[in-house]
């Protein structure tokens, strides 16, 4: 057998374990880098209905558009810079573009403007970029990044023209982007939707759903013992039991059944009821971490629920996973992170990635 | 990586049955499909068909699964040859986006690998090979950029195809090393097409490491598309193109033509070897 059969492609879990009350805390860091969230789901065990806070938290999430065939020189516009670029938590992604096979964009909140481009298309634009970290025997990808907040970038001087003249004439880009902005007064709605009514757009409110899982066994977690040696389970089989769950598959490896041999992890306890929700769309990190904030002050009232599971996943085909590390897509393209908030303010963080990553913070 | 291309779709006259299978590649993820016009030529009688024109098959081409923009398909032409005489490149060869000749004895594939246009040789997949594959000719055809390419619809008809496709597929690899390798179908029927990640998984099995298992199925294609298009050309460097104007300044361009197509090299193309 060949012993490339025997390899599979590399993946890299990073696990944290601290308090959300120590000032050394980095957990706000890492949501906030995390631009581009494509599905959260929120596992409450021990838990009978939603309660109020966590609904009202998930509801006000802010609401995103899916704008058609928008050219990309039109996120480099004067007035756009500056009244959505330069106020920051403004983010935009290329809708339906694939980032092993053609061209994909990304608007970071920081302000970095990302082009993930296949060569003919570097060949013919004539930025500067590098090649991508990601290229197998000969160079395929490039990558280009636009800082719009610098200041050799600022309208009116030669460079911010020879990008704005390469994007407009010389090889006009157009997708179909996914914009969201988290905003804390609406005037700034009113400047976004003069500027997208031009095109054919859509918005969207993030979809919500939740039910409540019926005793099924859960496993007992110490907030000591992150690695799984002794008092808790591995984090590998923990997260793997996290997503049969999300996904419905029966973890009982009954003996007749072939579908499904997950079984949860020891040390495990039954629990007689478990609320799960998700909710998908394209999601900025504040909601999450508005969201954080509702989970960690509903698991500090007295209840028997032992800890709050919240995951956040990325996009697969977006060009960056955290900050400004390149992502890229081998046969997966999964780039996630998980929160379990335990009482007293610990909590675990793990952070998941792929074949084609960089190792996340 | 560039998009997932599927270079072997057998033509047929059943115009639905195309139809479907080009529905059907759209929907697992091809950006790209090649129909191709396989000529077995019995005795001296060439009979190339003319290819269909791509237009007549849809008004509409079928958006791609996950993205925007429409499926391409093109035409390419297969030359199964015994004889040498077989290949003779004539201006009905140029009506094709691609020609690939797929030898049948050991000389044949030494002539094919060093000196015919060609784009792509085929490997036989439903037979024991014939004839041991030389380090030789391979790498010379590695130099002129011409591609050898493996079918897998032959290993999901049948079980003794399968040993036979693989068992060829590992003795090509291990002398070509996995370079200038593609992998593409050769479906009859919509059934027998499989989504790009699996056929990149299925270069696993036939011993490429994990890069130019994909690559088989995207970068390499590419390659393929661009040693087509030079093929018109001379050197890959100088090309004509029809220009709508008076007969008189025609017949002024023609001579210039000629002069570059007589310089045309088939050994070194800068182009071809830079990508």
């Amino acid at each position: 057998m060949s012993p490339e059969l025997e390899k599979c492609p590399r993946s890299l879990l990073v696990c944290e374990k601290s308090n959300f009350l120590n000032e050394k805390s980095r957990h706000d860091i890492h949501v906030s880098k995390h631009n581009f969230n494509y599905k959260i789901s929120v596992l409450i065990p021990d838990c009978e209905a939603l309660p109020a806070n966590i609904s009202s938290a998930f509801h006000s999430f802010s609401s995103y558009y899916l704008v058609r065939e928008l050219p990309v020189y039109q996120l480099l516009e004067e007035t756009f810079i500056e009244s959505h670029v330069k106020k920051g938590n403004f983010y935009a992604l290329s809708y339906n573009t694939k980032i092993d096979e053609e061209n994909t964009i990304a608007l970071l909140s920081s302000g970095q403007l990302i082009l993930s481009l296949d060569k003919d298309t570097y060949e013919q634009l004539g930025l500067e970029g590098r090649p991508s970290l990601y290229n197998h025997k000969k160079a395929m990808r490039f990558v280009v990044t636009l800082d719009l907040t610098d200041k050799s970038l600022t309208p009116g001087t030669k460079r911010y023209q020879r990008v704005l003249s390469s994007l407009k004439d010389r090889l006009p880009l157009r997708y179909d982007f996914l914009l969201t902005k988290y905003n804390t007064g609406s005037d700034e709605d009113q400047t976004l939707i003069k500027l997208l009514s031009q095109y054919s757009y859509e918005e969207h409110k993030p979809a919500f759903s939740h039910h409540t899982l019926k005793n099924i066994p859960c496993p007992t977690l110490y907030p000591s013992d992150i690695q799984g040696k002794t008092l808790s389970c591995d984090p590998h089989h923990f997260l793997e039991w996290l997503g049969a769950v999300n996904l419905d598959i029966s973890c009982e490896n009954a003996a007749d059944s072939f579908l499904s041999t997950y079984v949860c992890p020891e040390p495990q306890s039954s629990v007689s009821q478990a609320l799960l929700c998700t909710v998908t769309g394209f999601i900025s990190p504040e909601n999450v971490f508005v969201l954080l904030q509702e989970l960690r002050q509903y698991i500090d009232e007295p209840k028997f629920t032992p800890w709050i599971s919240l995951t956040v996943h990325g996009f697969m085909d977006s060009p960056v996973s955290w900050g400004a590390t390149e992502h890229g897509f081998l046969k997966g393209g999964e780039n996630l992170y998980n929160f379990v908030c335990f009482k007293n303010q610990d909590y675990w963080l793990h952070m998941a990635t792929g074949a084609q990553d960089g190792c996340p913070p | 990586m560039s998009v997932f291309m599927d270079l072997n779709i057998i033509s047929s006259n059943d115009k639905n049955r195309l139809k479907s299978i080009i529905e059907t590649a759209a929907h697992l993820g091809y950006s790209t499909v090649a129909i191709n016009y396989v000529v077995e030529p019995q005795q001296k009688k060439q009979e190339i068909p003319k290819p269909q024109s791509v237009s007549d098959i849809f008004d509409k081409f079928p958006i791609v699964q996950g993205k925007s923009s429409p499926i391409k398909v093109l035409n390419r032409l297969t030359i199964i040859a015994s004889d040498a005489s077989h290949f003779r490149p004539t201006n009905e060869y140029k009506s094709f986006d691609l020609v690939a000749v797929y030898p049948k004895t050991e000389k044949l594939f030494h002539a094919a690998c060093m000196t015919f246009d060609v784009d792509i040789i085929c490997i036989a997949v439903a037979e024991k090979q014939p004839f041991h594959f030389k380090r030789a000719p391979v790498n010379g055809a590695i130099d002129r950029g011409v591609f050898f390419e493996t079918c897998y619809a032959a290993a999901i008809r049948d079980t003794t195809m399968r040993r036979y496709t693989i068992a060829n597929a590992i003795s090509l690899m291990e002398v070509c090393k996995g370079k200038n390798i593609i992998m593409s179908s050769g479906a009859e029927r919509p059934l027998e097409l499989r989504g790009p990640y699996d056929i990149a998984n299925l270069g696993l099995v036939f011993s490429l490491s994990e890069g130019d298992a994909k690559a088989a199925v995207s970068t390499n294609c590419r390659a393929v598309l661009l040693h087509g298009e030079t093929r018109a050309t001379a050197s890959g460097v100088v090309y004509t193109m029809k220009k709508p104007k008076t007969p008189q300044k025609q017949e002024e361009e023609s001579p210039v033509s000629k002069k570059c197509m007589r310089c045309s090299a088939h050994s070194w193309c800068p182009v071809l070897t830079a990508t």
